[in-house]
Formats: structure tokens, sequence, C-alpha cells
């Protein structure tokens, strides 16, 4: 199993880079993340999708279908890119510590 | 390429068994021919190639950890062969005994087969891909442990292979460098199945040793029969998801979209891939325009797992293939439906089509119909009011292996096609004599370590061209072109090999 080191911490992550844990995630963690993709601070709009896709994540066990993130969050889908540089799933998913999509997606 | 002896599998060597060489990768046209900015496949690090089996070619998507000490080797050893004596019993292969002992003892040797398989032509000729490669590994392990005096005749006919930790270990990640996409089989003039060599291999390291990938098992039909989906949707979220999307879309195109849910007594219950409806949402919810807009009385179920057409089973473990199989139609008896529709899903038609048909018995027998050949009766019946005009675009079709070749459903796809598509081209070779999309059997799901590479540079290699040669006359961003390719798992892996084009 790879891992990672954020913040000097160790996590394991599979081989896209997603955290194999997401009870081990905390906002220093999503800062970390971001950093690696090159985004040095991270801003409201920003935490308002992190947040609607953990607590998502933790109601219903996947994470969301992305025109339903996009409405229910206001970001609109040319933004995300702006705000996370390899979109939705790779890196907002990631960065918010969720597992990487499973199933033919 | 060098030649590698069928004995070289099970002989430790420096490195891997017959590593990829970049260079001796089939050409593409440009702007993809300049080899140095190919992506090629990433390195193993120390640690993976100190980790995990992967002294084949060099790639390794299965993880598989190295035995502990020499008892383990011991045992995997004596399983394998266990689980060898299983395959080539009637009382514990009842599914595909016949056509697998037929191919272990009529093979010509002509190598007709190589001449059509796209992994071997794509890597330049990598001697371990030739479809008969492995099947001449299988064919004399088969005849060395389960025939009487097999071990001396091994030895008498110099065709002595050792099974040991390197032999097993390697067969495991060969069984995952076939796509099962059955052009061999269907090339072959003895009529033999190569590709049905690579799944019983699947099928033994999966039923015997439980080994088996963890995007198809664990995440794959483990989950399914868990939660009721290889993409962790649970029957509320999938209803909650499909609703969402039919408010969402009836907004965005003015027209009222609902979708019918467990509708006791219909006429037609639609399964799709549930990946339809988390990745590519238009999909079902151009079923339910033109379902309702067709006036069929059709349903989708939230019993889990008749939400998710996927079966996994099919691509390593008859068992696995069976339960969820057997789910779906009990889902469907319940609702007391005439038929199943199978949707927009390569390996479902052929699971739920075919080899359930040795499955399901009695009341689960439900009839059961391609999306393909349902959709070209609601078109040909001019029930719907058709606009090709709104589709004056490049447009090429990609055959599903499993729909196509293996179904023989060639011709419904492109009847609708030439009825909304004026701009329609097809792919050279194209109908049964396609190539896969080189995700075939679950490879596409695949992704650990640097496998994903691989598939774009090897067993995608021949599509990914031959989409290029169908959009040659207007190849740059500036012409918006569309591929239709109606299976999900094809869909997925060729979006990810255009995505690496792109990169």
């Amino acid at each position: 199993m790879p891992q990672i080191e954020l913040n000097g911490a160790m996590y394991d992550v599979d081989e896209d880079g997603f955290l194999q844990e997401p009870d081990k995630w905390n906002e220093a963690v999503a800062n970390a993340f971001a950093a690696l993709e090159g985004v040095s601070a991270l801003t409201d709009d920003h935490w308002k999708v992190i947040n609607y896709l953990r607590t998502y994540f933790k109601e219903n066990g996947i994470a969301p279908m992305v025109r339903k993130l996009t409405k229910d969050t206001g970001v609109q889908l040319k933004y995300m890119y702006e705000l996370f540089p390899q979109g939705p799933a790779n890196s907002a998913c990631k960065w918010a510590g969720l597992p990487k999509p499973t199933g033919c997606v | 390429m060098k030649p590698v002896s069928i004995k070289k599998i099970g002989t430790i060597t420096d490195g891997p068994l017959s590593p990829n060489e970049i260079n001796d990768l089939v050409p593409l046209p440009p702007p993809y021919d300049r080899v140095e900015e190919q992506p090629g496949w990433k390195k193993l690090t120390k640690e993976q190639e100190e980790s995990y089996a992967c002294d084949l070619d060099g790639v390794t998507g299965l993880s598989l950890p190295k035995p502990k000490d020499a008892a383990e080797e011991k045992r995997v050893v004596e399983q394998f062969v266990s689980g060898l004596k299983k395959l080539l019993s009637s009382e514990n292969n009842w599914t595909f005994l016949q056509p697998l002992t037929l191919t272990i003892d009529y093979c010509a040797r002509c190598q007709t087969c190589s001449g059509a398989c796209p992994v071997y032509e794509s890597s330049g000729g990598n001697e371990i891909y030739r479809p008969t490669y492995r099947s001449e590994v299988f064919r004399r392990l088969v005849k060395k442990y389960t025939k009487t005096g097999g071990e001396l005749f091994a030895k008498l006919r110099l065709e002595d292979i050792d099974l040991n930790w390197t032999t097993i270990s390697r067969l495991y990640e060969l069984s995952y460098r076939c796509t099962m996409c059955r052009r061999c089989a269907q090339a072959c003039p003895m009529g033999l199945d190569n590709a049905l060599v690579t799944h019983e291999l699947r099928k033994l390291f999966s039923q015997e040793l439980g080994w088996a990938p963890r995007e198809l098992h664990e995440k794959g039909t483990v989950q399914q029969l868990a939660v009721g989906s290889s993409t962790g949707m649970k029957p509320a979220v999938v209803k909650e998801n499909v609703s969402f999307l039919d408010e969402d879309m009836s907004e965005e195109l003015g027209i009222k979209i609902e979708t019918p849910w467990d509708v006791a007594g219909a006429d037609v219950l639609l399964i799709h891939n549930a990946g339809e409806i988390l990745a590519w949402p238009e999909n079902p919810a151009a079923f339910a325009i033109i379902l309702n807009a067709a006036g069929i009385k059709w349903t989708l179920s939230s019993e889990a797992p008749a939400y998710d057409g996927v079966n996994y089973g099919l691509f390593y473990d008859d068992f696995q293939l069976a339960r969820i199989v057997t789910r779906h139609m009990e889902a469907a008896k319940r609702l007391g439906v005439k038929k199943v529709i199978m949707g927009e899903c390569g390996h479902q038609h052929k699971a739920m089509m075919t080899i359930a048909d040795r499955i399901l018995t009695g009341d689960l027998n439900i009839p059961r119909e391609s999306s393909i050949t349902f959709l070209e009766d609601i078109v040909a019946s001019g029930r719907l009011t058709l606009d090709p005009a709104r589709n004056d675009f490049p447009v090429t079709l990609h055959d599903p292996c499993n729909i196509v070749r293996n179904l023989g459903i060639v011709e419904p796809q492109r009847r609708i096609i030439r009825k909304i598509c004026p701009r329609f081209r097809e792919m050279t070779p194209h109908g049964v004599d396609n190539y896969c999309c080189g995700g075939g059997s679950g490879m596409a799901l695949m992704s650990q370590n640097n496998f994903k590479d691989w598939r774009v540079s090897v067993s995608g290699r021949k599509k990914f061209r031959q989409i290029l040669d169908a959009f040659a006359d207007c190849p740059g961003p500036e012409v918006k072109k569309y591929i239709c390719a109606p299976c999900s798992n094809c869909k997925g892996c060729l979006l990810y090999t255009s995505d690496a084009a792109d990169e």
C-alpha cells in the first residue's frame, strides 16, 4: 500500500493518491493535498465544496453525482476546475478525503 | 522482441520475463507518432518491486504479495493443482468444461489467433501476449497434473514446466493481459477459444486461491451483493439520484421526464449499468424520454441489486456470477414483469442473456432482451419524431465485443444511427471484426500500480488508432466529433485513453 506524507504524518493512499481511511481526514490534510496541486490557500468556495462532499459522503457512503454537486453548491463546473485543478473527482473528492469512486464510472 | 520459450515461465529471470519496450509498440499516426512524447508506463518503485509479484512484463495490476515462506509457496502450488483438476471435471466445471477440453486438445499451433489479437499486435509482438502462449502453458500443466503418467510424459516430451510460485504468479498477471475480446476465437480455424483459457485461469485463481483484482471482487461483486451496486449506491441513494436527474434534466430540456420505480406487472424492467446514472446521466435520462414517448409500460427496480446490471462475476468467478444474476432475476420475478431489458453494458448482456441461461431455471428464466434491439423496434415503429439535422457532426460507432462479436447484434444499432446521424462513418474494421476498447473483461476498472499506463499504451492502442483513422479528415478540435459506444465499460476506457492522449 503506498503512503503519502502530509504535514509530517503518514497516510495510506491508493495508487491515485486517494486516502484509504476517510476517518483520518482533517482540514490540514485538505490544505496539504491542495498544496501538492499548486493551490496554496483554500478559499471559502473551496471549503463549501469540500464540506458538501464530506457531509454527502457521510450520509450516503459514496460521492455525489457531479451534476448534483454543482447544483447544490452553486459552483459551476468551469469554476470548479479553477478551484480544483483536476476537477471534482480527481481533486475535490481527494482533498475532501473521499475514497476513489468504484464500479463502471 | 525476443522469443520466450514456454518453459521459461517457471524460471526465475533477472528482471521481468518479457518486458515491454516502448520502441516496439505499433506506431501511431501524427500527432501521436513521436515515441518520446508517448506516455509509456511508470517504472515500478523499489517498494512495489519488493512487495509484489511483478516479474512478468514490468507491469503489475494485481499487487499480489510475495509468499512469506516455503510453506506458503507449497500451499499455493497444491491449491493450483487442485484447481486445475476441478476445471477439468464435470462435477466442478459444468459451465465451460466442453469448450475448454476442445481448446486444450485440438490446437493446431497455426498462430492464426496471434494475428487477430490486438494486445499481441499492439505490443509489437511480445511473445507472452500471444493467445497461444498462455494456452500452451495451461495445456502443458493440465497434461502434467491431471492425466495419468502426466509428469513422466512431460519429461519425455521435453514439455516439462516447473510449477512454482514464479509460474503461478506470472500466470495470474498474464490472465489480466487479455481482454477476452475473443477476436482470437473468431479467427481460429478449429473453433477454439483462447479467451476461455484466460477466463478459466482467472476462475481458478478466484475460486481456488481467493485471488482476484480488488476492483472486480471487493469493490465489485462483493460490494454489489452487500450494498446493491458496485458503485456503492444503496437503494435510497439510487432513487434519490435518478429523481434528481429527472428534475434537473426536465429543467434543462423543458421536457417533463419521469422515471417509474417498482411498477408491479410492468411490461419491461430496464436494468441499467448503475455507472451510467453516476457518470453518464444523459443516458438514463434519454432512456426515460424515449420509453415514455413510445408509450412503453416500463419500470426500474429499487431492489438491490436489480438497479445495477453489472455482473463482474462474468470476468473471474462463476459463483459470484450466479449469485448476482439470480438476485437480478428474483427481483424481476417479484415485480412480475414480462421482460427484462439490459441497459448499455456489454458484459451485462453476455452474463444475463447467454451464460445465465445455464443458471436460471423455471420461472426465473424471464425473457431478456438487449436495449439495442428494443430501441431499434421503437425507432422503426415510427412512434418517435426524430430530427437528424440536430446531429450534424461526424459520428463513428464503437462495437462492444460482448454485444457485437459475442452476441451477433451488429445491424440494429447501425439502422438507428443511419436514421439519426447524417455524417456517420464506420471504423475499419468494424462489426464482428471490431477491436476491443482496451478495457474489456473488467480491465477498464483496474487501476493498480502502472496497469492503467499499460492499458493506454498496449491494450487500448488498436482502438485509439481506429478512432484517429475514422476521423482522419477532421482531426482538429475545431470539429466536434462523437464516438457512439453503447457500453459503460468501453466508454470509461475510451475516455481515459483520450484524456491520456490529450496530456
